[in-house]
């Protein structure tokens, strides 16, 4: 039981399966009073269904948690903020037209109902901001704050609630350094009054920094439980990303070409925050080689494909893609094919049918649009063709693509935009959700693309893809190129370092 | 291969079993709308078999009688199309009863000029001034949708209630277009070059049904076979995707709701010109918004407004019978119309589902067997 004394949380066998996917595999994982406990992994690894379980907005299919060694069934939030749980959601749970004060008392009945009388609450609110160091007015209305303050709120009313053990979900995603530094001294803090946070992170720096243990999760299971004091960056990174099934890299011939296909020039942008997103970025991309795009979710990948495309504007700084200025959306498919990160929200019209989808980049020229008139006579040859020769698994043409597979979706949209064979290739995450078939099928289309003199720009998150699938790589951090590495022989840690946020000339050195 | 075969025979199914539900969907919303409302019936204390029996002689049940139910559908066809247009193009075009009056106001002003034109065309400047101005009208929320991000549900409703006052201001002496010393507020009576002619004797059927009818077979086919239509269907399927695509969404949103106001206007004209020949003070009376009603009920198909309107329509001119046979009240028609509506919106969200966790069977089974 001495053990027992010192755990806040047990979660014991945890499995949790949605349709097609094992998100939990009977996962084991204790959190210790007073502790700062970082929970590691990837996208996609099981860290938020982990705590969405924890915080009873999933029943687990089996397993058994433990508070304070005492069994316990956590049916909703409410029961979860009843044990003292409490969870700083990556995206606030805030309404922004109230003041800060409103924000902390909302979902606290009154003293004397049905009177709301805030005085009392004002009290504790400024007392806690005192003794925490947090800068926050009470009434000051939510949308005035900057999001630093907004998180200090979020924090401030797991206070208020008196909660003992805090889930901070990816907390610094949203925060300037100097932000999480002072985030991180509130944890510490918390932490020190003998209350337990569990702090989220797929960023390794910070989880070093913060915590005092950390589990690292990979595909649903616990790879492992390591003190912060004995763990060190490249053994981390080994356990976040070392793949269960490792994708053989195929053989492939140089090509060489003069004139990058890709060429961009100190390009800033901004992400849909406001905040910048590329800095001063220089890529050339030649015809016949596929560069990767390595780095942790989130360093400006996204910002990146669509300044190629023509759908972000840059704040300042050049795209051209074969001598022709992207200032527009670049919607030519024998220049570029762009297969998007997100195919069900940007790829496709998934209440459109498939042969719909197959031409919404070229409805409006010859031969499918003649006179004015759509020829559907022709849209249903063309769409016949792509769905034989890029192997779409549907029943008819006029099959609405929200009934096919993820698999067959995305090869809808790899048929479009790779048909009319584009000098440029652009594929955002394009094997994210897949199942490992249809990942290799994928990657030999692009492989294809290449070798037909096509340039290739692969974005992944998945380190062990970029790895097998690229011919150079180059890795973003917040919005820089760290490195540009030939991707044969290369060393998997030298990549993991440079998605960190280390210069290839830091690490040569 | 033959698990392969039989995969693809249960992947067909829902997709012909979804087509045979999609028209069965509004025919199962309407048929449970009147069981409702026989009860409702009942309750009042009438036969509903009866009052049914009364409701459909009186909408069908002679010549004169589907004049009737042809007339009452004439703005619906036209004002139905016009939310239906936007419908489609993801638009909630809730301003058809204030296109309605704009329209009137073109209609009726062109109409009172004497012109020295043959009456056909009379007739044709009138409309077309009936569309002109309703597209005017529709132009300030359509450009606040497109250009500025403003809901277009608030400006296109608001501006109902402004142009049902323009109208009425209009209408008042002494503004040019009223007539004098009237017992009811209303514009002068148009002159009979402009009037649209009547179709059958004893009856007040006039071609404005019919041209309603044209306009949807024409709206339907330019959704169907023109790149304008094919940017409608995809900006009101997935704006996000339509950008993508490098279409200027924006000018789409504004011509889509212009157009759709430009059919408010027109079927305000036809009211005028083929039935009233007079602006009345609030002669639209909330039809624009039964209009908006057989959109819905259609879910925004161009070729069903066609029998959407005339079942609104009959269910209006056979009220008056169902009320002189039963005593029912003929506000019984609006009653059923609304449930109607309601039906079949929930009636498409049961079969959503049921097409959902059909699919989520097949995608499993198929996973099973390693497809």
């Amino acid at each position: 039981m001495s053990m027992d004394d010192q755990l806040m949380l047990r979660m014991e066998g945890i499995t949790k399966r949605f349709p097609g996917v094992l998100a939990n595999d009977n996962i084991h994982f204790d959190v210790r009073r007073g502790e700062v406990h970082g929970l590691l992994g990837e996208n996609g690894a099981g860290k938020t269904t982990l705590m969405n379980i924890l915080y009873g907005l999933h029943r687990p299919e089996s397993g058994e948690i433990y508070l304070n060694g005492k069994k316990v069934e956590i049916l909703s939030p409410a029961n979860a903020v009843e044990l003292g749980i409490g969870m700083v959601h990556q995206h606030f749970m805030l309404v922004e037209p109230l003041t800060a004060l409103e924000n902390v008392v909302l979902g606290i009945s009154p003293e004397r109902p049905p009177f709301l009388d805030l005085e009392p609450a004002r009290k504790r609110f400024t007392q806690l901001c005192e003794e925490y160091d947090l800068q926050l007015d009470p009434s000051t209305e939510v949308w005035r704050l900057p999001v630093g303050k907004q998180q200090w709120l979020e924090i401030l009313k797991q206070l208020f609630r008196n909660a003992q053990l805090l889930v901070l979900d990816e907390p610094t995603s949203v925060l300037a350094p100097a932000e999480a530094e002072q985030l991180f001294k509130t944890v510490r803090r918390f932490a020190e009054e003998g209350r337990s946070v569990i702090f989220i992170s797929h960023k390794l720096g910070e989880v070093l920094e913060v915590t005092d243990r950390i589990t690292v999760l990979r595909d649903g299971h616990v790879i492992g439980t390591v003190p912060t004091s004995q763990a060190t960056r490249p053994e981390l990174a080994r356990m976040m990303v070392g793949r269960t099934v490792i994708l053989e890299r195929k053989p492939r011939e140089k090509i060489r070409a003069a004139d990058p296909v890709l060429l961009i020039e100190k390009l800033c942008c901004k992400n849909d925050r406001g905040l910048p997103a590329l800095k001063d970025l220089n890529l050339a991309l030649f015809p016949g080689e596929i560069v990767g795009v390595a780095g942790v979710d989130g360093n400006g990948q996204r910002e990146l494909a669509e300044c190629i495309a023509g759908l972000r504007k840059p704040t300042s700084g050049l795209v051209r893609i074969k001598g022709v200025l992207v200032d527009h959306v670049i919607a030519d498919p024998s220049l570029l094919g762009y297969i998007p990160e997100d195919r069900r929200k940007t790829g496709l019209s998934i209440d459109l049918n498939v042969e719909e989808n197959l031409v919404i980049k070229d409805y409006e020229r010859p031969p499918f649009t003649q006179k004015g008139m759509l020829r559907w006579g022709m849209i249903r040859e063309h769409s016949t063709n792509l769905i034989r020769d890029f192997d779409i698994r549907t029943p008819s043409p006029s099959v609405p693509v929200r009934h096919l597979s993820g698999g067959n979706q995305q090869r809808v949209v790899v048929a479009r935009e790779l048909c009319a064979k584009p000098a440029l290739v652009v594929a955002s995450q394009p094997t994210r959700g897949l199942d490992l078939a249809a990942v290799e099928g994928v990657h030999d289309v692009l492989l294809r693309e290449r070798n037909r003199g096509a340039g290739v720009l692969f974005i992944s998150t998945e380190l062990q893809e970029v790895l097998s699938l690229s011919d150079r790589i180059v890795v973003l951090f917040r919005g820089e190129i760290m490195g540009d590495v030939a991707a044969e022989n290369t060393d998997i840690n030298l990549i993991g370092e440079m998605m960190l946020g280390h210069r290839i000339e830091e690490l040569a050195a | 291969m033959i698990k392969a075969t039989a995969l693809r025979e249960k992947l067909v199914l829902p997709a012909i079993g979804e087509l045979l539900l999609s028209s069965f969907r509004p025919l199962l919303g309407i048929l449970l709308a009147f069981i409702v409302s026989a009860g409702m019936i009942a309750l009042a204390g009438a036969n509903p078999i009866q009052a049914y029996r009364a409701l459909i002689e009186g909408a069908i049940g002679s010549p004169q009688s589907i004049a009737n139910t042809m007339v009452r559908a004439s703005p619906l066809l036209l004002g139905g199309l016009g939310a239906a247009v936007g419908v489609k193009a993801g638009l909630w075009n809730v301003g058809i009863e204030g296109q309605m009056y704009a329209g009137a106001v073109g209609a009726t002003a062109v109409a009172l000029i004497p012109l020295p034109v043959p009456s056909w065309l009379h007739v044709t400047l009138s409309m077309l001034a009936a569309a002109v101005f309703g597209a005017a009208w529709g132009l300030i929320p359509a450009y606040l949708r497109a250009y500025r991000g403003v809901n277009e549900v608030v400006t296109t409703l608001m501006l109902n209630y402004v142009g049902i006052y323009f109208a009425s201001w209009l209408v008042h002496e002494p503004q040019p277009l009223a007539e004098p010393d009237a017992f009811y507020p209303m514009s002068r009576i148009i002159l009979p070059s402009a009037r649209l002619p009547i179709l059958l004797k004893g009856s007040s059927l006039h071609p404005g049904p019919i041209i309603g009818i044209a306009l949807c077979v024409v709206a339907y086919l330019i959704l169907r076979y023109t790149p304008f239509g094919f940017r409608t269907r995809l900006i009101g399927s997935n704006p996000e995707v339509a950008r993508y695509t490098g279409m200027n969404v924006n000018r789409q949103i504004l011509f889509v709701l212009i157009l759709a106001a430009a059919m408010g206007g027109v079927a305000g004209s036809g009211e005028i010109l083929g039935l009233k020949l007079r602006l009345y003070d609030f002669f639209v009376g909330g039809v624009g918004y039964e209009a908006l009603a057989v959109a819905l009920l259609v879910m925004g198909n161009p070729l069903l407004v066609i029998p959407g309107a005339l079942f609104f329509g009959g269910l209006k001119s056979g009220a008056a019978s169902m009320q002189i046979t039963t005593g029912i009240e003929a506000p019984m028609a609006l009653v059923i119309q609304a449930l109607c509506v309601l039906f079949v919106i929930g009636v498409g969200f049961a079969e959503r589902r049921w097409i959902d966790r059909r699919k989520q069977k097949v995608t499993e089974e198929a996973k099973a067997n390693g497809y």
